[in-house]
């Protein structure tokens, strides 16, 4: 039997590819259930017009019990979106990722919180602590926070 | 010198103790537990198997007092066969509720397979037995069976809660501030959610959607050293066999009666 994390991506994955992602999302590599990217932009009226960020998932054996590890990519010239939530080493501070996930969001739900995150922006500012938080952070971003409204 | 303070980590669930190892605990503290304690005792409950208190213990021992009840059924088969029939039913519930497929099946998968292995041999020969119910709810790859289950049980009772809404609003609170709250975001964030205690809602919409009966004795310290039994009766026959719980403040254990 393969594992449930093996079998509830298998089916994530097929639905992303017979239904397509949301509208500024897009899957650019799924090669195993291990790590997954997108690419995700904030469409219409935003203060990141033309901006396009990329999301990576980590997956441990226990997903979806356990949250997968999401950051926005800083590696290859790509950047983190400058948010009062995103740390410039591409660690996200949102709930949904770790205290409050539960099994019944997907990775698609998730990229379309982050999605909406950044479209309710209203200053492009890093978080207060960012330079602290980057010197000693952790390498797992599930650590980030605990407490945000997304 | 520092030392490091290494606290034993209790298994997901334990091994069956007698009462009397939970009184040694309470015997430099709270006489009315005492009380309560011997009266349990007293009155046939003499043995109890703890949990781990994870905010997952009501769902756990839940679980698995609902497949050991199967496993010492008298005609196992037939009590297996009805438990297998009602559990696939609750795929249309769980739907109904807006819960999508993809969520729940893998987990639903997981304890209908866990419950067939009582009466159908596995890959190794043998079929289910309490050492290995045990075993499935403690190793390391049972965590995955443990935790399906919970998973599983949280889904079930959320969608109980959210087809019963006009029901259950009235009691729904948010378990910090005991606020009224909708009861959309509290089966989100508390029914749904891993890690997050249940309380009498809870434990009423879960026996609702498997109709069955569960007995929650609370040993509070209230001071008539008697145990209240919280009765949920949902099976069609009032007269069967409740599930059995031991709440005390913030935890359940499973409650067993010397047979």
């Amino acid at each position: 039997m393969a594992s449930i994390s093996a079998r509830r991506l298998a089916k994530e994955l097929r639905e992303i590819e017979g239904e397509g992602c949301p509208v500024g999302i897009n899957l650019i590599k799924a090669d195993d259930f291990a790590t997954w990217w997108f690419t995700i932009e904030v469409m219409g009226d935003s203060l990141y017009q033309g901006e396009v960020h990329t999301l990576q998932f980590r997956f441990d054996p226990q997903y979806p019990i356990s949250s997968p590890a999401v950051q926005f990519l800083v590696t290859d010239g790509r950047t983190a979106p400058v948010h009062p939530h995103v740390y410039s080493n591409g660690h996200i501070c949102a709930s949904i990722l770790g205290n409050e996930w539960s099994p019944v969001l997907s990775v698609v739900a998730v990229c379309v919180t982050l999605q909406s995150m950044l479209a309710s922006c209203k200053k492009k500012e890093r978080p207060v602590d960012n330079d602290r938080y980057v010197r000693n952070a952790p390498d797992n971003p599930k650590k980030v926070c605990r407490f945000s409204d997304y | 010198m520092q030392k490091t303070l290494r606290v034993p980590v209790r298994p997901l669930i334990d091994d069956l103790a007698p009462m009397s190892s939970l009184r040694v605990e309470y015997e430099n503290g709270s006489p009315a537990f005492l009380k309560q304690i011997d009266w349990l005792n007293a009155h046939g409950f003499t043995y109890i198997r703890r949990t781990r208190g994870d905010g997952d213990c009501f769902y756990r021992s839940f679980g698995f007092t609902y497949v050991e009840r199967l496993l010492q059924s008298p005609d196992r088969e037939l009590a297996v066969s009805r438990s297998l029939k009602s559990l696939q039913s609750t795929n249309q519930k769980l739907e109904s509720a807006g819960i999508q497929a993809l969520v729940f099946e893998d987990f639903l998968d997981v304890f209908t397979s866990l419950i067939e292995g009582i009466v159908k041999p596995g890959n190794e020969g043998g079929t289910l037995n309490a050492e290995g119910l045990l075993k499935a709810f403690q190793s390391d790859e049972g965590r995955l069976i443990s935790n399906a289950t919970v998973m599983y049980l949280r889904l079930l009772t959320s969608a109980q809660i959210l087809l019963d809404r006009d029901f259950f609003q009235s009691f729904v609170v948010h378990p910090d501030t005991k606020e009224p709250m909708d009861v959309d975001s509290f089966c989100a964030n508390f029914v749904q959610a891993l890690g997050k205690e249940a309380d009498n809602v809870e434990m009423n919409a879960l026996c609702s959607a498997l109709e069955l009966n569960l007995d929650v004795a609370y040993l509070n310290g209230g001071r008539t050293g008697v145990v209240d039994f919280i009765e949920f009766r949902s099976d069609a026959n009032p007269e069967a066999d409740p599930l059995m719980l031991l709440y005390r403040p913030g935890h359940y254990d499973i409650l067993v009666r010397a047979s």
